[in-house]
């Protein structure tokens, strides 16, 4: 029967020191699945190599049990880099059919990233599950698993809220950017101050849309610098906030001991500015805008609290939905392997079926043969030894069937049993499937 | 027969209502998620559904009373709220943001569920008002109150979510609403839609006063003048959105104080004072 088996580590078990000992380059990736497709092994693998995790997902057909099938890999990995056997055992994880399928799933869902829900490791799964289906890596059942695996990553995103929500401040500071405004097209973006926070969030206000930067800095020439950065445009600060006339986002993080945007001027400028929204983002400590201004009509102040309670509860939220994409996960990875013990014992199924049906035809066409019958009576006889063949196979099948749906584990005998008795000859040709 | 029909539009505009109400009060994202899409879209069938029907019921009674049923309160305010499902139903087409319907429709069943009540009466139109003057006179004015109640609706949902920003920590929690500026500029739309209507639709009634001779202008109809005061409000709106930038929560506490004007045009002038508008 075949093995599904995974082998592998990521920051949830092992430190950077150990998974770059671990990670594949694309290169090695192709010459490990040439090794295992020449060895004989190993019949299908995908391997998956990314900054916090290296996995190998195999199956294998030539071994007696899971276990067996998790050595080979263990033991391909010790030795292919050089790592010893101890320090494999204590820094990776194992996982056998079902628990491999979830894991799979979890992986591709990011419910065992490091932060829950975030896009990229889809990308990098499916980018794994290519670069070995070109080398030839993959075979019916691993495409079978990859391909539920994209379809439950999907589900999960479409009826849960893991990947909604901000989760960095820069991030929180965009979402409440485009929940003020109609559009961020056309928008102008004031950087009071500097720091790399208030850059990082300009940039992704640029990235979504908002189309000029303005820079204030108490010296024109850092001013002058920082505007280079986002071909913005450098203005002096003015305590009268004049530069501020044309900001719709004003993202403040300087040194100052004093409030800088204090209300009464602000006041005049939304007043000059038609009363036109303005989002304030004061992320300085201590805070440079007075928290009055937001006092003002249109005027949306946010500090680093409010921005960091925002991202939290968002968090909590992803935390929370995360349990329920749990669920999903595991269901699905259950009825995906019923499916799979089924479909592997389908060609053993047909084969007896069809193994059945060709010496009861032989035998109806040797009896046509020898007597002379009545159209009416062949056809009677024909169907009787067609009743005779399903319900000699009624139990039998019945009972294989039960034994695979329960889950037990001896299915694999009955299916070599029946072979071997019955002398089937069953390729692994799943294509009709 | 059209009664039954009546009652069948008036429990399915109740069932519409009390889904769109629902899908609002729904605030946490993952119930959004999961219950949400099943809520809106039985809200959004059940409003399509109820307005067919409406709209049948409107057209029997229309054929069994032989002229265009405008005489009393059954018909005029089963029509207001075909005019307001009808407003609902283009701006979610143009717009898709069906949450406009947890406003907007509570007040199209309150109305149906005035027409129905008093569904037996009818009363004769008087020979020289049996035109399309009429018609195209409330026609109009209907569907310029169903522009405002629109704007009223955005109005309402620029309040929810402005509070839901002023409030910060959950202000991400919920995407239903849509930002600050889109409810306030398709707020602004519906009042400038509105007005155009009304503006022609007092300008079809004086002409008509024009043409039947024996009905004579009066300036000072409470009817009229109350119209005229609406007008006047939502004119002022869009002048000074124009030349002091008064959009935003301004433009939201205005599109409610329009509202009122409009249900003091339509409901209060007939209860409380004399009018050639009156419906018996």
């Amino acid at each position: 029967m075949n093995q599904i088996v995974s082998i592998g580590t990521s920051h949830h078990v092992a430190p950077i020191e150990f998974r770059e000992k671990l990670a594949f380059s694309e290169a090695q990736i192709v010459e490990s699945l040439q090794h295992f497709r020449e060895s004989d092994q190993v019949q299908e693998a995908v391997i998956l190599s990314t900054c916090n995790r290296v996995e190998v997902y195999a199956v294998a057909n030539a071994v007696r049990n899971a276990e067996a099938a998790a050595k080979i890999l263990a033991e391909f990995l010790s030795h292919y880099h050089q790592i010893s056997a101890e320090s494999l055992k204590k820094w990776t994880y194992l996982h056998h059919n079902l628990e491999t399928i979830r894991h799979l799933f979890r992986v591709t869902t990011s419910l065992d990233s490091m932060v829950v829900g975030e896009s990229q490791i889809l990308g990098q799964v499916k980018a794994a599950y290519d670069a070995s289906r070109e080398a030839s890596g993959v075979g019916t059942i691993l495409n079978r698993l990859f391909t539920k695996a994209f379809s439950v990553g999907k589900r999960i995103r479409s009826e849960t809220t893991i990947a909604a929500g901000a989760v960095s401040i820069s991030y929180a500071a965009v979402e409440l950017a485009k929940k003020i405004f109609n559009t961020l097209e056309g928008k102008t973006v004031a950087i009071v101050g500097a720091g790399e926070m208030s850059e990082l969030t300009a940039k992704h206000l640029v990235a979504n849309g908002v189309s000029n930067v303005i820079v204030a800095n108490r010296t024109y020439e850092r001013a002058v610098k920082i505007a280079e950065k986002f071909n913005g445009t450098p203005v002096a600060y003015d305590s009268d906030l004049g530069f501020l006339i044309d900001a719709d986002i004003v993202i403040s993080s300087t040194d100052a001991p004093d409030y800088l945007i204090k209300r009464r001027p602000l006041a005049d400028i939304m007043r000059k500015r038609k009363h036109r929204y303005m989002f304030l983002i004061d992320i300085a400590v201590p805070r440079d805008i007075e928290p009055d201004v937001s006092k003002i009509d249109h005027a949306f102040l946010y500090n680093i609290d409010d921005l960091e309670a925002v991202v939290a509860s968002n968090l909590k939220d992803r935390q929370q939905e995360a349990t329920r994409a749990e669920q999903i996960v595991t269901e699905e990875a259950k009825r995906f392997y019923d499916q799979l013990q089924i479909f592997q014992v389908n060609p053993t199924i047909k084969a007896l079926h069809q193994q059945f049906r060709e010496i009861a035809d032989t035998e109806l066409q040797a009896c046509v043969y020898k007597t002379t019958l009545s159209d009416q009576q062949e056809a009677a006889i024909a169907s009787m030894t067609q009743a005779i063949v399903k319900k000699l196979l009624h139990h039998p099948m019945q009972n294989l069937r039960c034994a695979v749906n329960d889950g037990d584990a001896d299915h694999g005998q009955y299916v070599q049993a029946l072979q071997e008795l019955f002398a089937l000859d069953v390729t692994d040709d799943n294509s009709d499937m | 027969m059209i009664n039954f029909l009546f009652l069948v539009t008036l429990l399915i505009y109740l069932a519409a209502s009390i889904f769109q109400t629902l899908s609002l009060a729904i605030s946490s994202r993952s119930e959004a998620v999961v219950i949400r899409p099943t809520i809106e879209r039985i809200a959004f069938w059940g409003t399509g559904i109820g307005f067919a029907f409406l709209s049948l019921f409107i057209t029997l009674w229309w054929l069994t009373q032989g002229h265009f049923p405008m005489t009393h309160w059954t018909d005029s305010t089963a029509f207001f709220a075909w005019a307001i499902t009808l407003i609902y139903l283009i701006i979610v087409r143009l717009t898709h943001l069906r949450a406009l319907g947890s406003f907007v429709m509570p007040v199209a069943f309150i109305a149906i569920l005035i027409s129905y009540s008093f569904a037996t009466h009818t009363a004769a139109l008087p020979k020289p008002l049996q035109n399309y003057w009429l018609l195209a006179h409330t026609t109009l004015i209907f569907l310029a109150y169903a522009a405002f109640i629109a704007a009223f609706g955005f109005g309402l949902m620029y309040l929810m979510t402005e509070r839901k920003i002023r409030r910060k920590t959950d202000a991400l929690l919920d995407n239903l609403l849509p930002s600050l500026g889109t409810s306030d500029g398709l707020g602004y739309r519906c009042t400038i839609l509105g007005v155009i209507l009304l503006t022609m639709g007092v300008i079809v009634g004086s002409l008509w006063t024009q043409y039947i001779r024996d009905v004579p202008w009066r300036w000072l109809d409470a009817k009229v003048i109350s119209t005229l005061v609406t007008w006047f409000i939502y004119v002022a709106q869009i002048g000074l959105r124009q030349f002091w930038g008064w959009h935003g929560r301004r433009a939201a506490y205005t599109a409610i104080i329009g509202f009122v004007a409009v249900l003091c045009t339509y409901v209060g002038v007939d209860l409380f004072l004399d009018s050639m508008h009156t419906y018996r």
